[in-house]
């Protein structure tokens, strides 16, 4: 296990890249799968997209100067890549004439869910929201990230952070109140 | 602010006392053993960017048509530049208003072609 600061040396080192990114992939493969899985959430698209951050990570090798927290880089790549995943995957649906059955019931049905109705409706809940708000309750609800790491990972100024968490925790209230 | 503050955290109460914060999503057995080998696979197989050179070549005969143009537009503001100024203009101005103009068609060539300096240059220190 090595720290962030000699893995970050390693990687730009021509002659040990290689090896330092195995090691990366190793350390935070699980952490980013779960803040893959938990935006896209279903397991196979979550894969795809994970190996697609690592992709991307390790093309653009040449842009990471330490200057961040290797952490604090792959999150941005992974959610980036999962907004992505998202759009497109809502741009496919509008324009497919299949019936949608709702995100809760296809979660019920799915094999890698193991959770209750309730939780099925949270996630139906989440995927209505605008993607900051979505990928802010991700972040802050279940990872309990802080507001100032959120904010290097989005870019974002932490005051806008609060205000997006803030409503999409009045929105996902409504909405369970309005299935009562 | 206060009062939102208390509002927003009354919210959030009533989600995590409804749903909790549990992970209801499970992956296939074995999945985390096997992740990193399987995407430094797909690391291994990606293609290496492509490098600059092998631009370089294949821009050359776009490179050489932009020189001859532009040596075209060049000849043809300087002989224009001469015969609509004649004696009353001094040379040195005739010079500058035939490179201005021979600069702006250079200019414009490059743009179409979208080549820029360094490419110009790396063309012509070439060995080719």
């Amino acid at each position: 296990m090595y720290s962030d600061e000699e893995l970050s040396a390693l990687l730009r080192n021509p002659e040990r890249q290689r090896k330092a990114f195995e090691a990366v992939v190793q350390q935070y493969s699980e952490q980013l799968y779960w803040t893959i899985r938990r935006m896209v959430l279903v397991h196979d698209d979550a894969n795809d997209v994970l190996q697609n951050t690592f992709l991307k990570a390790w093309n653009g090798l040449s842009a990471f100067h330490g200057d961040s927290k290797i952490s604090t880089w792959l999150s941005r790549i992974a959610i980036n890549e999962s907004v992505d995943f998202l759009r497109k995957q809502k741009s496919r649906m509008a324009m497919s004439a299949d019936e949608d059955p709702g995100l809760a019931n296809s979660l019920m049905a799915d094999p890698y869910f193991d959770g209750s109705e309730t939780q099925a409706l949270l996630q139906e809940a989440i995927s209505r929201l605008p993607d900051v708000q979505r990928t802010v309750f991700q972040l802050r609800y279940f990872e309990d990230m802080k507001y100032s790491e959120m904010s290097r990972v989005l870019k974002t100024s932490e005051g806008s952070l609060k205000a997006s968490y803030h409503i999409a925790v009045k929105k996902i209230s409504d909405f369970f109140k309005s299935h009562d | 602010m206060q009062v939102r503050q208390k509002d927003m955290m009354n919210e959030e109460k009533y989600i995590i006392d409804r749903v909790g914060k549990e992970n209801p999503f499970r992956v296939p057995e074995g999945y985390f053993d096997s992740l990193a080998s399987e995407v430094m696979a797909r690391v291994d197989a990606s293609e290496a960017p492509a490098p600059r050179k092998a631009r370089q070549v294949w821009l050359r005969p776009v490179l050489y048509a932009a020189a001859s143009v532009c040596a075209l537009f060049i000849s043809v503001a300087a002989y224009q530049s001469f015969s609509s100024q004649p004696s009353a203009t001094p040379v040195a101005q005739q010079v500058e208003a035939a490179t201005h103009q021979g600069e702006d068609s250079f200019d414009e060539a490059a743009d179409y072609l979208m080549v820029d300096n360094q490419d110009i240059y790396a063309c012509l220190s070439s060995d080719y």
